[in-house]
């Protein structure tokens, strides 16, 4: 297996000076590699799940156990990491020598400091929980197509584990291409729907763009420094110099950010990169929890907050002011599109987009803590959100409108959704004391307490509105009200037995339903044991996630360990000083005068409440379900429908995505359509006619001298007599 | 070196000669256990003949001192498969006939002894010529070599034999007297027929005319036997009208001999010659000035391959008979091994020696060659066209049974004889030079020694040949694999004679299997085609460095 | 051992040289040839071979006188000796295909082609 060798370990270089916050790097456990090996012994089980055609929900034991297992191991790694930094040496990987000098060496290593610990517990932890949730969610597939599922699950988590915690850009790349393999992979899984199909190649294609940027970048930073490897790099940084000893190149300070900047927009599905996003949700939901809004979507956060020293590089800190205002526009943008939409499951994805945009900001604004600390908080509750609606999913045969299912909560065997839903919900909007409402506010704060930073703020307080707003019109369309549903089309597709997910346990049919004549007789399950256990859990820790903000030092636990990791930002780390972030006692821009640490958490909070009540009272039911706001009587209609016509156009827009599907259609898609056609007929006309000649002219000839071999015993003593002859007068004159 | 001193080398021939006898008597026998012997005594000898000739000694005072144990192994190797595949080729309705009770045995009317003994003569002419160390010996070889195969050619069948008989032997009368006659002008002009005399001959007093007259009339004539232009024109006719088994014979033993004699004829002058300026300032052909075969022999030689390769590969494009396909595909062959000739020795590693890289290529070839013959002669069909001009006359029918003929008949071959089509497939993928198979192996060094020789638009041609050859073995190769059997034409059937397959199961496991001892193959071959050094040898032949280290 | 010289010829024989004897001898090989290729009857066809190769044992001899030593008289032995056994399997044949066809035309024998 990979990396079991310790033989091969070794210090690289401890960073001779005091790093910026991060502790001299000592060598690292060898069994740390043992975490990506488990997923991927955990991939070898379910291919040979699928060789041995194993029926069960074998696969899904195997993958639970691998995944707790590198999970285990992370806690420990964690535990005995501590502060300080790590790196261990499996095997020499890569080794190109060219000359003296100019060298590319890559080793299988793995760097491990507190934000590596930081990013595996949640990657891990979450992957076990979601393994477990999507053993029971994906029974009716049980099979060949189970087994592929699992096999490529598994294989999302090495990637994700190779992307975390590399000791290099190249191990990190690996990772990074292969995450988003595995998200093509499991986005495409049900490969007989072309939607599906669509979808992936499009997810695919968007991340290829990104990849160029990073592709670049690592390519840059090995012209600049000499080599991938994190600690020899940081170590130059922190000295200022480059791989020749000479001072940093000044371009290299924006140049390889802002390349880095483009792969992690692809991957993280911000400004014009994030279409593919909620297209992915096409993939099984298990799938869209853990890749498309816990783990893999943080990666290019990961990745900026990985390399904030090159980031700080520039004084100016342009790109960074850059990355501030894309993360805003997106997070904005993709509200809005939110606030229109109906499938909940696309709602979420949306949301999404918009919580990566907060992240993008926060890391914009130097607040790697903030940006991580949403990541983690963010990881916990839009797993609930979306395993949530993933029952829903479940229990109702696909159907995912939020017009069309109604009152859950008054539904048998659906109260632990409506619950995690609920707390799901809450952290999103910003609800005060939950996890969310603090990581969205240390974001929010900070954008007013960095120069020039202000108008962000102000794009994102409106947006956690907006937010509160969309996210609450779900809760009140779908889990409160008049229980009301009408099955999706997998009803229809698995026939009238609707059992085909093999499991009713807890499929309780609630005999006050009002049911529609649609259903044909159709039971919505209730989710069993697993989901609900998942569901409880994750609701749990979701709000358990808030007290880690109490803990440890001045912003909490994640606080302290992004601050002594490469992200951590402190006023030595950065060249220009500790002038970076305003003090109000100098008259820097505050929050409308006042102290934007000390006002936040009351901005926001009401800014949250106010969304919240907007939904109540459009959305929510009547009763104490619409919080006595609400009037609500049926599932497909809203007081929200009455001011479609006063917002007409816009409302219209924001439905349709502000047509940027079309917009890309047009302007990409189509040119490039043309040229590919033009490139066609020349192959056609030319190439094709080369090859074809290619083709033809040996046997044309062939066909010239095919007379020769006339069948008569005369002709061929001609032809031989002849031929002697005319080569005996040929070496006459030429080479006598 | 005189006859007796001789003798130790050919032991091995001497073995083959005593088990003629026997055979030529053991086939006459009334008794059918008897007859039956002679296949096996065909089989022993010769795995004593190659026992022979890795217990005699390996090194000779001949240009190629280290030539004839492995060449003798190659054949005597080759000549198992092929004794193998012949079985039942002769006397087949005559074997039937006694075994119904409805004829009695007549030694009049029987082919078997002769037939066996033609086969042992043929492979003893093939050594003899690895030995030859004199004109007249390479002469007698020859002909040995190549007079039994006209008789067996002509027996194979009772259909389309006759006329491959007739175009075999005039041709081939013609092909003899052409190269008869350049050895006359070889002795000649050096005054002896001893090779060793003649190429210090050269060495000493140059070539003159008569004597390279004699070089060029001497490796055009022996062109008949490996069918090379111009002497190339029976090919197709012969493989097509004699019986498979005798086809793959043909393809294999007389152009094993005739590769051996252009070898021996090459090594006259050896491969030192390039232009050097002369006393009076002219610049022209001198020993010892550079790296290649003398200008007039190089350029017939040259000249000889690329149109071998070409003619055997366009002609092919247009067959339909898998007979004419692979009897096309063999003038190509021949035209392939042509460049290791003209490379010649050029470094010391195997893939720098075209004459190594062609030893190699003469077993590779015989293996994989055997193997496609061998899916022919394993199956036939009921009815047929072939039969046509055979019923005119003799009214002896054969059960009205023809060997499958066209690529339609190998369609759904590995469906329906999964061994024979997997052959098929698996031999012709090898012909093709697909890699890892043998073939691969054996193409590579012909490349690689090519350019070490510095002859680029030659290996050009020969590579663009490869492409073009693929274009018709992919159709042998699509046909058993792709395709649906045809239901147009009746199924083919297999013969009765179980050794055929073994043979064809053999060829195409030796083309997998020898790949894993292609090392040892290659060292074997390296050996073999060592030159001695002729006196002009020295200078530095430089070439090799190009070529990337590749000697497994 | 006589010589030309010493023997009793008419002048003229004197004057031969090894030129004489070649240039009979590739005279002989075209005519051989050339019957080959223009006659139809496949004896008459066999014979030209015949005279091809004796055609070399001319050459081969006139080289072995000048040359002064006795090869290419032995060389001639087994060319003769190959020639017998060739015709004698030609003789063979020919009568195989006579009895098959009625004809010894060469011409008689062209199906395979292509």
């Amino acid at each position: 297996m990979i990396g079991v060798a310790p033989a091969l370990n070794g210090v690289i270089g401890a960073l001779a000076q005091e790093g910026p916050a991060h502790a001299a790097t000592a060598a690292g456990p060898a069994w740390a590699a043992l975490i990506p090996a488990l997923p991927l012994l955990g991939v070898v089980l379910c291919t040979l799940c699928a060789v041995f055609r194993v029926k069960n929900r074998l696969p899904a034991v195997l993958t639970v156990a691998c995944l707790a297992g590198a999970f285990g191991l992370t806690v420990w790694m964690f535990l005995t990491t501590g502060h300080g930094t790590a790196v261990t040496t499996s095997l020499d990987w890569i080794r190109f020598h060219a000359a003296p000098g100019h060298e590319f060496v890559s080793s299988w290593g793995f760097f491990i400091d507190p934000l590596t610990c930081l990013w595996m517990l949640f990657v891990t932890g979450l992957a076990t929980l979601i393994a477990i949730y999507a053993g029971e969610y994906m029974a009716g597939d049980a099979g060949a197509g189970y087994s592929r599922f699992f096999a490529a699950f598994n294989l999302f988590v090495f990637s994700m584990a190779c992307l975390v915690m590399a000791d290099s850009l190249v191990l990190l790349f690996l990772g990074w291409e292969g995450v988003g393999l595995c998200s093509y992979l499991l986005i495409g899984y049900f490969y007989k729907r072309p939607a599906a199909v669509a979808a992936a190649k499009k997810a695919f294609i968007m991340n290829r763009i990104g990849d160029v940027g990073l592709m670049m970048g690592i390519t840059s930073t090995w012209v600049v420094f000499g080599t991938v490897e994190y600690a020899p790099i940081f170590d130059m940084i922190s000295r200022g110099v480059d791989g020749a000893g000479n001072a940093l190149p000044e371009w290299a300070g924006w140049v390889i950010p802002s390349l880095f900047t483009i792969g992690a927009f692809g991957k993280s599905a911000q400004l014009f990169l994030y279409v593919w996003l909620p297209d992915a949700m096409e993939g099984p939901t298990p799938v869209s929890a853990l890749i498309h809004a816990a783990t893999m979507v943080t990666a290019g956060v990961y990745l900026i907050a990985r390399m904030y020293p090159m980031y700080v590089l520039d004084g100016t800190h342009w790109v960074l002011t850059l990355i501030a205002w894309s993360g805003a526009i997106t997070a904005l943008w993709s509200a809005t599109i939110g606030m229109a939409q109906f499938d909940i499951k696309r709602i979420m994805a949306y949301s999404t987009v918009s919580q990566l945009g907060y992240m993008f900001a926060g890391l914009g604004v130097l607040t790697t803590t903030g940006a991580a600390f949403h990541v983690f908080t963010h990881a916990f509750f839009k797993a609930t959100l979306f395993l949530c609606c993933g029952a829903v999913m479940h229990g109702f045969a696909g159907q995912l409108d939020l017009r069309r299912v109604s009152g859950l909560w008054s539904m048998r065997g659906w109260a632990v959704v409506t619950i995690a839903m609920l707390v799901g919900c809450l952290n999103l909007a910003g609800f005060p004391f939950t996890a969310g409402f603090f990581s969205k506010d240390m974001i929010i704060a900070e954008c007013y307490v960095t120069p020039g930073m202000a108008p962000v703020g102000w794009v994102l307080l409106l947006t956690a509105g907006l937010t509160a707003y969309y996210t609450f019109r779900v809760f009140f369309r779908v889990f409160v009200g008049p229980a009301e549903f009408e099955p999706g089309d997998e009803a229809h597709a698995h026939g009238p037995a609707g059992d085909d997910h093999g499991h009713a346990a807890g499929a309780g049919t609630p005999s006050s339903v009002d049911s529609t004549d649609h259903s044909h007789g159709f039971h919505p399950h209730a989710p069993g044991l697993a989901i609900n256990f998942v569901l409880g859990l994750l609701a749990v820790l979701s709000l358990a996630a808030a007290a880690t903000y109490f803990v440890g030092g001045e912003h909490g636990w994640v606080g302290e360990m992004v601050h002594h990791s490469t992200a951590g930002v402190s006023g030595a780390a950065l060249p220009g000083g500790g002038a970076v972030h305003a003090d109000l006692e100098t008259g820097a821009p505050g929050f409308l005068g006042y102290n934007p640490h000390a006002v936040m958490y009351y901005v926001s909070a009401a800014v949250g409440l106010i969304g919240i009540l907007i939904a109540a009272f459009l959305h929510g039911p009547r009763g104490v379900g619409g919080l006595l706001i609400g009037s609500r009587r049926h599932a497909a209609t809203s007081r929200a429908d009455a001011l479609l016509p006063v917002l007409g156009p816009v409302a219209r827009g924001a439905q349709h995505k502000w047509y940027v599907d079309e917009v890309y259609d047009f302007l990409i898609i189509r040119p490039i359509w043309v040229i590919a056609h033009l490139f066609h007929l020349f192959d056609k006309l030319i190439v094709d006619g080369l090859v074809g000649l290619a083709g033809w002219l040996p046997r044309g000839m062939g066909g010239a001298i095919r007379p020769t071999q006339s069948g008569h015993l005369h002709g061929y003593a001609v032809g031989m007599a002849g031929g002697v002859a005319v080569l005996l007068l040929v070496v006459l004159l030429v080479a006598w | 070196m005189s006859i007796i001193e001789k003798v130790q080398y050919i032991w091995p021939e001497i073995a083959m000669f005593i088990a003629t006898c026997v055979v030529m008597v053991l086939g006459l026998s009334p008794s059918l256990a008897i007859r039956r012997l002679c296949s096996p005594v065909c089989g022993a000898a010769l795995v004593i003949a190659g026992l022979l000739a890795v217990m005699g000694p390996d090194t000779a005072p001949a240009a190629l001192p280290h030539l004839m144990p492995y060449a003798k192994v190659i054949v005597a190797g080759v000549g198992l498969l092929l004794l193998l595949l012949l079985a039942g080729t002769v006397d087949r309705e005559e074997e039937s006939l006694i075994a119904t009770g409805r004829a009695r045995f007549n030694p009049l009317r029987t082919n078997r002894a002769e037939f066996y003994a033609f086969f042992l003569f043929s492979l003893t002419g093939v050594m003899l010529c690895a030995s030859a160390s004199d004109l007249i010996w390479l002469f007698l070889a020859l002909e040995l070599t190549s007079l039994p195969t006209y008789i067996m050619v002509t027996v194979s069948t009772r259909g389309r034999s006759h006329e491959a008989g007739v175009k075999y032997f005039f041709l081939g009368a013609l092909g003899a007297a052409t190269f008869l006659y350049g050895f006359a002008m070889l002795y000649g002009g050096t005054g002896t027929t001893d090779l060793s005399g003649i190429r210090q001959h050269f060495a000493e007093h140059g070539i003159n005319s008569i004597a390279m007259l004699g070089l060029l009339l001497s490796v055009l004539g022996i062109g008949f036997k490996i069918a090379a232009v111009p002497m190339h024109f029976y090919t197709p006719d012969v493989y097509e009208g004699a019986a498979a088994p005798v086809s793959a014979f043909l393809a294999f033993v007389p152009k094993t001999a005739g590769f051996l004699a252009i070898m021996l004829i090459a090594s006259l002058p050896g491969w030192g010659y390039g232009p050097v300026a002369g006393a009076d300032g002219v610049i022209r052909d001198g020993l010892g000035a550079g790296a290649s075969l003398p200008e007039a022999l190089r350029l017939t030689l040259w000249v000889m391959a690329a149109l071998t390769m070409t003619v055997g590969n366009v002609l092919a494009l247009w067959q339909n008979s898998v007979k004419r396909i692979l009897a096309y595909s063999s003038i190509a062959h021949s035209g392939y091994m042509l460049v290791g000739i003209i490379a010649g020795p050029v470094g010391e590693r195997f893939i720098d020696n075209g004459l190594a890289a062609v030893l190699f290529y003469l077993l590779a070839y015989g293996v994989m060659n055997v193997g496609t013959f061998a899916v022919l002669a394993c199956l036939e069909k009921s009815g047929g066209a072939a039969l046509q001009s055979g019923a005119r006359s003799t009214g002896l029918e054969t059960g009205a049974t023809t060997e499958i003929e066209t690529v339609d008949d190998l369609r759904g071959l590995c469906r329906t004889h999964p061994a024979m089509g997997w052959t098929m497939v698996l031999c012709s993928l090898s012909l093709l030079g697909f890699p890892p198979l043998l073939g691969f192996m054996g193409k590579f060094p012909l490349f690689t020694a090519g350019i070490a020789a510095g002859e680029i638009p030659l290996v050009i041609v020969l590579g663009i040949n490869s492409a073009i050859a693929a274009f018709y073995y992919l159709r042998l190769v699509a046909a058993p694999l792709l395709e649906d059997p045809s239901p147009a034409s009746p199924p083919a059937t297999p013969t009765p004679f179980p050794a055929r397959p073994m043979a064809a199961l053999l060829s195409a496991a030796s083309v997998l299997i020898l790949v894993g001892f292609a090392g040892v193959l290659m060292k074997q071959s390296a050996k073999a085609g060592e030159t001695v050094v002729s006196p002009g040898h020295t200078a530095g032949r430089g070439a090799s460095d190009g070529v990337a280290a590749w000697n497994p | 051992m006589t010589t030309l010289a010493q023997a009793n010829l008419p002048a003229v024989m004197h004057q031969l040289t090894l030129a004489h004897y070649l240039f009979v001898s590739a005279a002989m090989f075209v005519l051989g040839l050339i019957g080959f290729v223009t006659r139809r009857n496949l004896i008459i066809m066999f014979l030209c071979t015949e005279l091809m190769f004796q055609a070399a044992g001319i050459a081969l001899v006139a080289f072995s006188r000048f040359h002064l030593n006795h090869t290419g008289e032995a060389f001639v032995i087994f060319v003769i000796t190959v020639a017998a056994a060739e015709a004698a399997m030609g003789l063979a044949l020919v009568v195989l295909l006579f009895r098959r066809r009625e004809s010894l035309s060469a011409e008689e024998w062209a199906e395979m082609k292509g």
